[in-house]
């Protein structure tokens, strides 16, 4: 009769098992990986200790999915996911709900799990390697780790001075070994679905890496770009469509927290006194700690940026280069074929590919009445990236290294950071600073107490002229009047002095500031 | 319904109560009853939580395990019929190993101790004496150390004293007239469970539409998993609670919106229930839809701000904005909780891409947001100070040029704003400018710049301020 009973229960309560139908994707079919720099960065390259970039995964999944409710888990996700923004399409029942569940299973969380239930408590004799087990009951909970009731009575974890452990039946229920992203579905009927899955996940980054060599007459460089990404994950995105978004997008909310799921407690074992005034501290396995970062370096060439491949375009014929489409306000680079984008891995691949664009090389000091005497100036590359002047393209931000050619020798020029640059601007790049080319400035007169006589005062000690763009951090009519200043022609809001200072020699400008 | 009601005879023959009374609750491993939450955007819950509880007449203790681990012990309130609270009770004396020692001082205790060569046990018993750095015993008439020597004891304790608990456990001293099961509620409010919205935004640009799902994201990080609740969700913060949740931009509303939405509303708070019942998982991050509207209208439009004395030696970007309303006509048609609402594009190929996320607060329905998605590529400004003269001591002319500059294939419209032309004094005035600007308030003035595809447009002002 009671047999009879139970049976009937069963029929009549299996839903809550019905619910618990879990379907398990472990990993997708295939994976398109956009990547996005690092918000906060104008230019300049990135740091393979620290990505800080981000990007959108969409990975393409095949369910079987039970017709009625069923959760489905999604593994192989990279370990950076952003849960919050997970999107699922595809699915014939819809999304009923979306759960990133981070109970996880570590030491502490079995002894919080296993909490009034019976466990064996293992003891092994270090003398004779004799095993004894005996059953026991947790009654703490981690937070005050262990104490058990045993047959002789309550005793407490490792406060014996003896090889003991607790050896656990199961894994309580709840637990898993990483943070899972699992959706709540319910379906007409059972079928096969193809599902995307979409999410942004850190640990990503990229930036662009020029290499422009200049010609032996110093007016054209020939130009090639790799777009370098990055991906500190631990997991690999094998067969990747890879698109990297240049622009800046806006960011609000935080990242960094959003994609680090709640780490698990450590469970610590604490004790009364276990000798003369020393409180125990029983030692206890912790968590292996994560494996350092390995992250593969690519070749470096001299001082140049480190983790940066310096072919010449003659050295390298790119064969594959990046499409360019305009997405809204950002520009899409597609690598045209599908690629690997490896665990703690950083990858490269032709950009923009450019023979003979013009360029003006030149010096460039920008002047404010406190400028130190003997200052050096900047040796400035412009370039002029209009339609139809030889370049013409947009620019996304990243790193130039500048090369030349010395007594038919390659010899590293400099390196500037880049910030993003649409067609049609200028791009000035301050590759290094020359000591040859100085400027002096100071006051040569007083004629009384409201009118001074000053003098700019540039010198080349090169065999050689040079050009020398002086920017003036001057606003005509401020503070004085200055019948020099108040004339030159104004650029960027500075007023700017353009003149040729003679092979080892020197050229001034006098200007006299009538105070108020 | 019937046949388990039959059911419920036969086994309450049988004197099976407890387990059916188990299997009426979904979840055996909890002892919690007919759960509510209702979750603040703040990070305050208010928790009902409905047991059957056997009270018999007179005085009795009750226990309530498996209450939030966070619980605000002082906001618990209780009832259950003809019975009368005499005290309530929130014990958090941990039980460790310390804390048995400890009150074991003056009680005896049992020491097992084993021979580390031959492994034989001997068992005496002993009286803790004191524990001060080190466990004094009494031993006989022998005093002790506990483990001075190094090798191995066993301490067994004969009982747990009544104070010491694994979990902080709220107690109630009840006085009931009568005795029996009986429905008690229990109330309370706890920390560490919030939520917020997450917003999937699908911006067409050709079509200028919108196709927004709303998310409720809720956390729960009490350590507590609620079984089986219902739950309700209320956009807005009451005072006295801290707000982690997000408060959205300065500027993302343009025009609040004085519409009401078809939700129910608890004073000024909407409330967003969810359709189903649900289990929130400790350390869970759970999220259920809200909203689902397609093809709403929505425009893009690119925006800037220039501080007052800006003067720019690189031209900047000007911000991506997606306009849009959230009204019942021509808009979302719902009043927004505050969230993060993700923007997406689709590329050449029709694959959704990311273009950015903005932040906003509370918003109500019928309001006009204006959303920045990011900075621009290829539409950008120069502002710099070309000329400042000084009037008089106390009055400044100031000539502005903002170069405003295109690289896209079609026109687009900027607009500039030159901003702090007011502090205290009103009488800013602009003497001069190449195109009529529209005051937006004492301290700002606003350019609605046309720039044509791949081109420039040069927009020049002459302001004269007290600065």
């Amino acid at each position: 009769m009671r047999h009879w009973i139970l049976m009937t229960l069963l029929v009549i309560f299996p839903l809550p098992l019905a619910a618990q139908m879990v379907v398990t994707s472990a990993r997708p079919d295939a994976v398109a990986v956009s990547v996005y720099r690092d918000p906060e960065r104008a230019g300049g390259g990135i740091d393979l200790g620290n990505l800080r970039g981000f990007a959108l995964i969409s990975e393409t999944r095949t369910i079987d999915l039970p017709a009625g409710d069923a959760i489905i888990r999604f593994e192989g996700v990279a370990d950076g996911i952003i849960s919050v923004s997970a999107i699922v399409t595809g699915l014939p029942g819809g999304t009923v709900e979306k759960n990133r569940d981070a109970a996880l299973l570590s030491p502490a969380s079995l002894v919080d799990g296993t909490l009034g239930n019976r466990v064996m408590l293992r003891r092994t004799d270090r003398a004779t390697g004799a095993v004894r087990e005996e059953a026991a009951t947790v009654r703490s909970s981690a937070a005050g780790a262990v104490v058990l009731q045993t047959a002789a009575g309550l005793e407490t974890l490792r406060c014996t001075g003896l090889s003991e452990t607790l050896v656990y039946n199961g894994v309580p229920a709840g637990l898993s070994a990483r943070p899972t992203l699992s959706v709540m579905t319910r379906s007409p009927e059972a079928s096969r679905a193809t599902v995307t899955l979409t999410y942004l996940a850190t640990g990503f980054d990229w930036a662009a890496h020029y290499v422009a060599e200049l010609s032996d007459d110093g007016r054209s460089v020939d130009l090639l770009a790799w777009l370098t990404v990055a991906n500190s994950n631990g997991a690999s995105f094998a067969d990747a469509s890879l698109n990297a978004l240049a622009g800046q997008v806006n960011v609000d909310s935080n990242y960094a927290a959003l994609g680090t799921p709640p780490e698990a407690e450590p469970l610590n074992l604490s004790c009364f006194a276990t000798q003369s005034g020393r409180f125990g501290q029983p030692a206890f396995p912790e968590p292996t700690p994560t494996a350092p970062m390995a992250i593969r370096l690519m070749l470096s060439d001299g001082d140049a940026p480190a983790g940066v491949i310096l072919f010449s375009m003659k050295e390298y014929g790119a064969a594959a280069v990046a499409e360019m489409e305009n997405l809204g306000d950002l520009k899409l680079y597609r690598v045209p074929m599908k690629v690997t984008v490896a665990a703690n891995g950083q990858k490269q691949v032709a950009l923009l590919v450019k023979e003979n664009v013009p360029v003006q090389r030149m010096y460039q000091i920008t002047v404010s009445p406190g400028t130190p005497d003997n200052s050096v100036t900047g040796h400035l590359l412009r370039i002029d990236n209009r339609m139809g002047k030889g370049l013409g393209e947009p620019l996304p931000s990243g790193e130039v290294a500048v090369f030349e050619q010395v007594a038919g020798e390659r010899r590293y020029a400099g390196a500037s950071a880049l910030r993003d640059h649409a067609v049609g601007e200028t791009v000035n790049l301050i590759v290094g600073e020359s000591a040859q080319v100085r400027l002096v400035q100071g006051l040569v007169g007083e004629k009384d107490r409201v009118r001074q006589d000053w003098g700019t005062e540039l010198t080349n000690a090169n065999p050689y002229p040079v050009e020398v763009e002086v920017r003036f951090d001057w606003t005509p009519g401020e503070q004085a009047d200055n019948t020099v200043l108040d004339r030159l022609p104004r650029k960027d809001g500075y007023s700017i002095w353009t003149v040729t200072v003679p092979a080892n020699g020197t050229e001034t400008l006098k200007y006299r500031i009538n105070g108020r | 319904m019937a046949m388990r009601r039959w059911i419920v005879a036969i086994t309450l023959s049988m004197g099976l109560l407890g387990p059916v009374a188990i299997l009426a609750q979904t979840d055996p491993q909890t002892a919690q009853g007919d759960l509510s939450v209702t979750i603040y955007n703040g990070g305050v819950t208010l928790v009902q939580d409905i047991r059957q509880i056997n009270i018999p007449v007179g005085r009795s203790r009750q226990e309530f395990p498996d209450v939030s681990a966070q619980i605000q012990p002082a906001t618990v309130s209780f009832a259950a019929a003809s019975t009368g609270i005499v005290e309530q009770n929130f014990d958090y004396d941990l039980l460790s190993p310390n804390a048995l020692m400890g009150k074991a001082v003056g009680e005896m205790i049992m020491l097992i101790r084993m021979n580390p060569a031959t492994g034989v046990e001997t068992r005496e018993r002993a009286k803790v004496l004191a524990v001060n750095g080190g466990v004094v015993l009494q031993i006989g008439e022998r005093i002790e150390i506990l483990r001075d020597d190094g090798l191995p004891v066993r301490v067994v304790f004969d009982k747990i004293p009544p104070n010491l608990r694994a979990k902080p456990t709220l107690s109630i001293t009840l006085d009931s007239k009568a005795g029996g099961v009986r429905p008690a509620t229990l109330s309370y409010l706890t920390s560490g469970l919030g939520w917020v919205a997450d917003y999937v935004s699908m911006f067409d640009e050709k079509a200028g539409t919108i196709d927004v799902q709303g998310w409720v994201t809720l956390t729960n990080n009490t350590g507590t998993t609620f079984s089986d609740a219902r739950t309700l969700l209320v956009a807005g913060s009451p005072r006295g609670v801290s707000n982690f949740g997000p408060r959205g931009n300065r500027g993302t509303v343009r025009r609040a919106g004085t519409e009401t939405a078809a939700r129910e509303q608890l004073g000024d708070y909407y409330l967003y229930p969810l359709a189903e019942r649900t289990t929130i998982a400790n350390a869970q991050q759970k999220q259920v839809s809200f909203l689902n509207v397609q093809r709403v209208p929505a425009k893009k439009a690119y925006e800037y701000s220039v501080g007052w004395l800006t003067s720019m030696s690189e031209p900047a970007s000007a911000a991506s904005v997606i306009r849009f309303s959230s009204s019942a006509q021509g808009g979302l048609g719902d009043a927004l909780p505050a969230g993060t609402v993700r923007f997406y594009q689709r590329d050449a190929r029709g694959d959704p891409q990311f273009i950015g996320e903005s932040a906003i607060g509370h918003t109500p329905m019928g309001s006009e947001l204006g959303l920045a998605t990011g900075n621009a590529f290829d539409v950008k400004v120069q502002a710099v100070v070309e000329k400042r003269e000084r009037l008089s001591p106390s009055r400044w002319r100031t000539s502005m040029k903002y170069t405003v500059t295109n690289a896209k294939d079609e026109p687009v419209t900027v607009d500039i704003t030159q901003d702090g032309l007011d502090w205290y004094f009103t009488d800013t005035r602009i003497v001069a400018e190449s195109q009529p600007s529209k005051r937006r308030d004492s301290n700002g003035t606003r350019w609605e710049v046309m720039v044509p595809a791949n081109g420039e447009t040069i927009v020049t002002a002459t302001f004269e301020t007290r600065f």
